[in-house]
């Protein structure tokens, strides 16, 4: 049996209730739900992970292609992410345009400097854009948010990145 | 350059699977002894779990392939259940007809974060009241403390 279809048949068996199936559906998605919170919820990504967990878990009885198993979790995840970030920042995140500019020292901060003066669903953005490859129109659909606000707003925030990660 | 990962570790995926499952329990302790003492207890299944697990008499393996065993429960109320396990260092889940278990550990400097997840995994409208009671049995407090005393008494040892 292939790999797809091979978890295909997991989620299947989780849905109908099979606990040892889900706890397995559970160990297939734990790296990528660590991958998909952290840049997200940042401080509380460890948090907001568990959370996407459990929301993943609970809803995969409503998963109807099994097969789409990952690109329905990052969905579900990303919004959990979102959602445990707003609820727990403690500080108005700065809008894009201050921003620092390209050449500024600051943008010799670490990633985590950077991403933590975008919103989430910014950082939500960026991340299923650079680290996930999706398109702007999908991420911003994921997100429900207008794929033009979302395309003008980031694409200095990406260039930022771009010019820190090919240093 | 990398981006920032969330970690889930072992205790918080055990309440995940725990939020999935009808009437499944998570009962959590942190315990004074590294992981490696209270993990050898953990996985001694067929010599610990009757130690601390009050319904069960035995627990025997009947087969081994890497981290999957297959596993026969006898208990003192007529409970006989073969079990599929799923083991390795820091995690542990059982699957019956009927019922659910695990343990998740991982060490927290000189002492080691551990709990129990009990619960059945049956549709909510099919779990009946026994399968629901010994689920909860499974990781009540009473097993929380057999188990320290296991761990300290097999340090002692």
């Amino acid at each position: 049996m292939t790999d797809t279809g091979r978890l295909a048949g997991l989620v299947q068996a989780a849905q109908r209730g099979d606990g040892l199936a889900l706890a397995e559906v559970l160990d297939v998605l734990t790296l990528a739900v660590g991958r998909w919170c952290g840049p997200i919820a940042l401080q509380d990504a460890d948090d907001a992970a568990q959370e996407a967990m459990i929301a993943i878990l609970r809803g995969l009885r409503g998963l109807r292609d099994p097969a789409a198993l990952f690109g329905w979790a990052r969905a579900v995840a990303v919004r959990e992410a979102v959602r445990v970030a707003r609820r727990t920042e403690r500080e108005q995140p700065a809008e894009l345009t201050s921003l620092p500019a390209p050449g500024d020292p600051m943008l010799a901060a670490d990633i985590q400097d950077v991403l933590s003066r975008l919103t989430p669903e910014h950082r939500a953005v960026l991340m299923l854009r650079d680290l996930e490859g999706l398109d702007e129109r999908t991420a911003a659909a994921l997100l429900r948010v207008p794929a033009g606000t979302v395309k003008s707003r980031l694409a200095r925030a990406r260039a930022s990145f771009r010019k820190e990660w090919q240093a | 350059m990398t981006w920032p990962v969330a970690d889930l570790d072992a205790i918080r995926r055990l309440r995940a699977l725990a939020a999935a499952v009808p009437g499944a329990i998570v009962a959590e302790t942190v315990i004074d002894a590294p992981f490696d003492q209270v993990w050898a207890v953990a996985a001694d299944l067929e010599d610990e779990l009757p130690a601390y697990l009050p319904d069960v008499r035995s627990f025997t393996i009947t087969s081994r392939d890497g981290e999957r065993l297959e596993a026969r429960a006898r208990g003192y109320a007529g409970l006989r259940a073969r079990f599929d396990v799923v083991l390795r260092p820091g995690w542990c889940v059982m699957r019956s007809r009927f019922l659910l278990g695990g343990m998740a550990a991982f060490p927290d400097g000189d002492q080691t974060r551990f709990a129990f997840l009990g619960g059945t995994h049956l549709p909510a409208q099919r779990a009946t009241a026994p399968a629901l009671a010994l689920a909860g049995r499974w990781a009540g407090p009473k097993v929380i403390t057999r188990f320290v005393d296991r761990v300290h008494q097999r340090g002692a040892g």
